[in-house]
C-alpha cells in the first residue's frame, strides 16, 4: 500500500539540535530587549554623564568575565572530542571566575561612592544587579551541568545541556561588553 | 588542537580590544568620538563572542544530533 505523506522531505526537517539551538537565541533575544531597554535608560537618565566608579575593579571584573568565556567555551569543546576530564575541569574553572566576577561587583556596591536615589546610582545599581543576577543563574546551571557530567552524563553525541548552559554564559559575556563601557568608560 | 587554539586567539583579540578600549576611553577627550569608538569596539567585542564562541551560524546548518 502506497503512503503519502504532506511537508518537506525528511532531510530537509531540522533536527533536535536545532531546534533547540534556534529556540535558545529566540530567548537571548527576548532578553536582549530587557537588557537594551535598561541600556537606554541608562543614556535617557544621564545622558553620556557617570558617577565615580572604581576603574581597576571594572576592567578586572570585565577580564575576569572575558577568561570565563574562554574556559566555558574550551569545555564545550572538550565534550564535543569526549575528553570528558578537561571538560569537568574547564567547567569548574568557568563557576570559579564567574563567582569571583559576583563577588567583585558585590565589592564595588558596597564601596559605591554614589547612592541608589541618584540617577545615575538607580541605572547603576539596577544594570548590574539584574546583570549580576544573571552571572549567578549561570553559576547554577553550570554547576548543574558540571554535577551531571561527573556521573557520566553527556558524551560528543549528546551534550546539549552543556552547550546551551555554556551559550547562555556567553550570552552573560556580551552584555557585560556593552554594560562595562556604558557604565565605566562613557564621560 | 585546532579548535582549542582557536578559542584562545578569540580570547587574545577580544583582551587586545578590551585593552585598547580602556585606554581609548581613558585619553580621548571629545565625548562623541570616545563614545562612537566605544560603541564600535562593543559590537565588534560582540561580534566575535556571537560567531565564535556562541557559534550563531550553527543555527542554519544541518549539524548531527547534539
Amino acid at each position: 500500500m502506497a503512503v503519502i505523506t504532506f511537508g518537506p522531505p525528511a532531510h530537509d526537517l531540522p533536527n533536535r539540535a536545532q531546534i533547540n539551538r534556534v529556540g535558545l537565541w529566540l530567548f537571548f533575544f527576548s532578553e536582549a530587549i530587557l537588557f537594551g531597554l535598561l541600556l537606554s535608560a541608562r543614556f535617557f537618565l544621564e545622558g553620556i554623564h557617570r558617577a565615580q566608579v572604581n576603574q581597576f575593579l571594572g576592567l578586572i571584573i570585565t577580564i575576569i568575565l572575558l577568561l570565563s568565556s574562554v574556559s566555558a567555551f574550551t569545555a564545550e569543546t572538550a565534550i564535543e572530542h569526549d575528553r570528558r576530564r578537561l571538560a569537568s575541569a574547564m567547567l569548574l574553572v568557568t563557576i570559579f571566575l564567574g563567582m569571583v566576577f559576583a563577588v567583585g561587583v558585590g565589592f564595588e556596591w558596597a564601596t559605591a561612592e554614589f547612592h541608589r536615589k541618584e540617577a545615575f546610582g538607580t541605572v547603576f545599581f539596577t544594570m548590574t544587579g539584574i546583570h549580576a543576577t544573571h552571572v549567578v543563574t549561570g553559576v547554577l546551571m553550570l554547576s548543574l551541568a558540571w554535577a551531571q557530567l561527573r556521573r557520566g552524563k553527556y558524551s560528543s553525541k549528546s551534550h546539549w545541556p552543556i552547550s546551551g548552559t555554556v551559550m547562555y554564559w556567553h550570552f552573560v559575556d556580551v552584555v557585560w561588553v556593552f554594560y562595562y563601557p556604558a557604565l565605566y568608560l562613557v564621560s | 588542537m585546532k579548535v582549542f587554539e582557536q578559542g584562545w586567539r578569540v580570547a587574545a583579540l577580544l583582551a587586545v580590544v578590551t585593552i585598547v578600549e580602556y585606554i581609548f576611553a581613558l585619553n580621548v577627550g571629545n565625548d562623541q568620538v570616545r563614545f562612537i569608538g566605544l560603541g564600535v569596539a562593543a559590537v565588534a567585542k560582540a561580534g566575535m563572542i556571537g560567531a565564535y564562541f556562541m557559534h550563531f551560524m550553527r543555527m542554519f546548518e544541518h549539524a548531527e544530533a547534539h
